[in-house]
């Protein structure tokens, strides 16, 4: 069988090298190459979709070999439903952040070269399922990410890359202790993230290891109180690379949760749930209310980023068929609209020079298309029904109440939708609307290239948002199968 | 049975320490020693890697799975080191006398880590350490040199005498110097203090902590090129010998545990934090050396046979990557700010110096990350939660310093008026050799290992 997912992980690794051993002479072919891997990697990926049997429970395009035989490491890669549509977001994402960073003009190689590199670890992530290889790929994604930003990033950018890469790592080790642990516990006794899912543990047991993934899946959604490394990473990183932490990064994490916490680890997820679902809750509503008053564009998006993977965990923490749904609903729109939303503000940083709420006064009079889709993009961030925004959030929702948790968590995230409405379209009345500020006079319109590199998301945001079922229809039997096994237990 | 020919690598880097030392009229001159030591001590390792298991002289030496390995690469590192400084000179010095006492260095570490008998084991303690004073005062006009050099003598001396007065209570009570039948001391108070001194010695060599304190100043006075060597390969070997030694004792002193498990809390903590502050690469990588001491001590708490072997795994995990950083140091200069800019004047240096520091984080898939994955499984493995919880919270500490020398490496400016340093053949095949073992022996140790008869958790 042709091993699809270890050609789609690793096919960005043989573009890596290709691009580090282009000659110091011809380094601007670095982004043609990696534009070329990447889209052939999206087309695999459309390819992955193609023949995913929806239907069908379990794994598929499974592939496995030993790896450390003695200590049962496996290469062991597969994906089920909910994965399948995170691949898929990681492809489409990577190709469109190569096209937004065309202009990259200092250190093109290197930049290329680590964009490909992080496309390793984000798809391996979503692929893996032998514990060992999971947290190689988690890992392989910081060093690229701590580059882009460092490398390419704002004035406070090793302030900013050093924060996102010791949270993380900080958070990862304690996963690690999660991942030794079940593998020593005589009712685990392996790195096999599929057969932990059928033992039964101990609940004792699986308080403490939940505890340990918590921290580490937690760090990367990121939940509050541990999101304050994300503001400072989002405002100095370059837009592609804001656009794969929001985008996918983020989504590492409530993957997580997903793959590992719930299935592998259901009687602690129980007992745990209230806990989540207030921290969900505090995410949503904190993450809107500062959004509120950023002055900044970039950072009211990074903030409202905070808000909705609020709105993930929530869906999550219900364990309702609903509300998983919602979870991997609300993941794969924010990758799309944040994606596009981060993609904007780096255009209209690059021609103003500021990303001041104040100083973009009036870009509808000079940038008229980028106003329109600005105001599109703002539309599905705040959850307009047609929009992939409403999807998830609303499944989140219904699954919050449908569920036992206190209701009042489910009111209060509910405002949190209302606040997504109300400081996105403050801001989009003061930015598209008003006098022209002086920033902004003179400014060209959204270029084609441009064009094309958002026209894919705001497509599928539509798409996406009116028809449900094209997201439903991958993730749900999966979600199902999950629901069931955490009833059982 | 093994035969006299299990000494072959030993013989083969004695000729090669014979040769530096009196082969003055030999053709090649002094770049040509520095080669040919290579090439022995690269022969040396090889045939060590393939030695059959067994003993010799009744016991006196053992070859199982932990010498062969430790063996191999002791002979393997120190060939990496002679490439390494065939490629670049040390100052005005000369190379050959410098190589013949790293020789004589590595032949005191491969039969250390066979030592199964107390008077074996501090001959070749003795062996391993003698030539390492000379090393780190190599550059005899050069006061930090020397003051490095005689910190380093007088505490490894006192150490040494540590460790034999502990073994002679050990002696004394069961009147044998074997291995075998030492566990038998351990019941009686005499014979646990016998045994605390015995390990504060070795741990002194190995700059865990409370016992550390010689190591910065020594490593930032002494040449570079030597602390490369110095404070990597008789490390190796020495943890070698004491996995040997306390899988022998603590069968009867269980009371070693909770020591064991203080000294190296105690490392991690002070390591790790110490290092954070420091400007000084040398200063700093003598820390992580602490840090890493401690570490390596967890396979002692486990003490199971796997961690035993877990931990003489990590001691190369550790050891590799510091002696090319160390390269590093030597080239370009020890402190922090000398490193700036090293992206841009050579690229392939920093991208592998990036490889060697994410190992000694911890970073998968490297070598560092599958030697924490098996010490800290064997630890866990016996319960001890707390101390490993510790250990893998300060790792994350420890990216901490590494990422200082990163940030310096690909964001700082280059200091002003910098030389552009030779290319240089040999010096390259030394780093790349390292780079190589940190890049890719993680992922093949546990085969590796299960080849040579030894279990990983």
């Amino acid at each position: 069988m042709f091993p699809l997912l270890t050609v789609i992980t690793f096919l960005p690794l043989a573009g890596a090298v290709a691009v580090a051993l282009l000659p110091r002479s011809r380094e601007g072919a670095a982004r043609w190459v990696a534009a070329a891997v990447t889209a052939a990697d999206l087309a695999l990926a459309v390819r992955l979709l193609a023949g995913f049997r929806t239907g069908a429970e379990g794994m598929q395009f499974v592939e496995r070999l030993p790896w450390v035989p003695q200590v049962g490491i496996q290469y062991f890669m597969g994906v089920d439903g909910i994965s399948v549509t995170m691949v898929f977001l990681s492809a489409l994402l990577t190709l469109l952040s190569v096209l937004a960073s065309w202009k990259v003009a200092e250190r093109p190689k290197a930049y290329f070269a680590m964009m490909l590199l992080l496309q390793v670890g984000m798809t391996g992530v979503f692929c893996a399922l032998d514990f060992v290889l999971f947290y190689v790929f988690w890992e392989l994604v910081l060093v690229p990410m701590y580059f882009l930003i460092a490398w390419w990033g704002g004035p406070r950018r090793e302030y900013a890359a050093i924060k996102f890469f010791l949270y993380t790592l900080a958070g990862s080790v304690f996963m690690l202790v999660g991942i030794l642990a079940l593998y020593l516990h005589p009712a685990g006794g392996t790195f096999d993230m599929v057969m932990l899912a059928a033992s039964n543990l101990p609940a004792g047991f699986q308080w403490w290891v939940f505890a340990a993934f918590f921290l580490g899946f937690a760090v990367k959604v990121p939940i509050w109180p541990l999101h304050t490394w994300l503001p400072d990473a989002h405002v100095e990183a370059p837009t592609a690379a804001s656009v794969l932490l929001a985008g996918v990064l983020l989504k590492m994490g409530t993957y997580g949760f997903l793959r590992v916490s719930l299935p592998i680890l259901p009687q602690a997820s129980a007992s745990w749930a209230w806990f989540i679902a207030l921290l969900a809750t505090i995410s949503i509503v904190y993450g809107a209310a500062v959004a509120f008053a950023q002055t900044d564009l970039k950072k009211l998006v990074a903030y409202s980023s905070v808000s909705h993977m609020g709105f993930v965990m929530l869906g999550i923490a219900s364990m309702t068929a609903e509300g998983i749904n919602g979870a991997i609903a609300v993941m794969f729109s924010h990758g799309l609209v944040t994606g596009l939303l981060f993609l904007l503000v780096g255009m209209v940083y690059e021609r103003a020079h500021t990303r001041k709420i104040a100083d973009l006064s009036g870009l509808s009079g000079q940038m008229p298309v980028y106003a329109g889709i600005l105001a599109f993009a703002s539309f599905a961030s705040l959850g307009l029904p047609g929009l992939s925004g409403f999807v998830g959030e609303f499944l989140s929702l219904l699954g919050a109440w449908k569920s036992d948790m206190h209701r009042g968590f489910v009111i209060l995230s509910a405002l949190g939708v209302l606040l997504a409405a109300a400081y996105m379209l403050w801001m989009l009345q003061r930015v598209v609307f008003g006098k022209p500020s002086p920033a902004v006079s003179g400014i060209s319109d959204i270029g084609r290239l441009e064009l094309v590199t958002v026209l894919p998301l705001i497509l599928l945001t539509v798409v996406v948002g009116v028809w449900w079922d094209v997201l439903l229809r991958f993730c749900d039997p999966a979600v199902q199968a999950l629901v069931s096994a955490l009833g059982a237990s | 049975m093994t035969g006299w020919a299990a000494l072959i690598p030993e013989g083969l880097l004695l000729a090669a320490a014979l040769a530096a030392l009196f082969g003055g009229q030999l053709p090649f001159g002094d770049r040509g020693t520095a080669l040919r030591a290579a090439l022995f001590a690269g022969a040396a390792g090889v045939f060590a890697a393939f030695t059959r298991t067994g003993e010799l002289f009744g016991g006196a030496l053992v070859f199982d799975a932990t010498s062969t390995f430790v063996r191999a690469a002791v002979a393997l590192m120190t060939a990496a080191w002679c490439l390494w400084l065939a490629g670049r000179d040390i100052g005005d010095e000369r190379r050959a006398e410098l190589v013949s006492l790293a020789l004589f260095s590595s032949v005191g570490g491969m039969l250390l880590a066979s030592a199964g008998d107390l008077v074996t084991l501090f001959l070749t303690v003795e062996l391993s350490t003698m030539p390492a004073y000379v090393m780190m005062g190599y550059r005899r006009r050069d006061a930090r040199s020397l003051e490095g050099a005689l910190k380093y003598f007088f505490l490894s001396l006192l150490t040494s005498l540590v460790t034999l007065y502990g073994l002679s209570f050990l002696y004394g009570l069961t009147g044998v110097t074997a291995y075998a039948g030492l566990s038998a001391a351990g019941t009686n108070t005499l014979g646990l203090l016998g045994a605390v001194l015995a390990f504060v010695g070795m741990f002194a060599k190995m700059s865990a902590a409370p016992f550390h304190f010689w190591a910065p100043d020594a490593y930032a006075g002494a040449p570079a090129a030597s602390v490369a060597f110095v404070s990597t390969v008789p490390k190796v070997a020495a943890m070698a010998a004491i996995v040997r030694l306390a899988a022998a004792l603590l069968p009867g002193t269980p009371a070693l545990i909770p020591m064991f498990a203080g000294a190296a809390a105690l490392s991690m903590l002070w390591g790790n934090l110490a290092a954070l502050p420091q400007t000084d690469l040398r200063r700093l990588m003598a820390y992580s050396g602490i840090a890493h001491s401690g570490y390596l001590l967890l396979g002692l708490v486990a003490h199971t046979e796997t961690g035993y072997l877990a931990s003489v795994v990590y001691a190369v995990a550790y050891g590799v990557p510091s002696m090319a950083i160390m390269f590093v140091a030597a080239e370009e200069g020890s402190s922090l700010a000398d490193l700036g800019g090293l992206a841009e004047r050579r690229p392939w240096a920093a991208w592998s110096a990036l490889v060697l520091l994410l190992s000694l984080v911890g970073v998968p898939p490297l070598l560092g990350f599958f030697g924490k994955l098996y010490l800290f499984g064997a630890a866990l493995d016996t319960g001890a939660v707390w101390i490993v919880v510790l250990a893998l919270g300060l790792s994350a500490v420890s990216a901490g310093y590494y990422f200082r020398v990163v940030y310096v490496m690909f964001m700082a400016k280059a200091p002003e008026g910098r030389e552009p340093l030779a290319a240089s053949v040999p010096a390259t095949a030394g780093w790349a050799l390292c780079v190589a073992v940190t890049a890719l022996l993680g992922v093949f140790a546990s085969p590796l290992l299960q080849a040579i008869g030894g279990k990983l958790p």
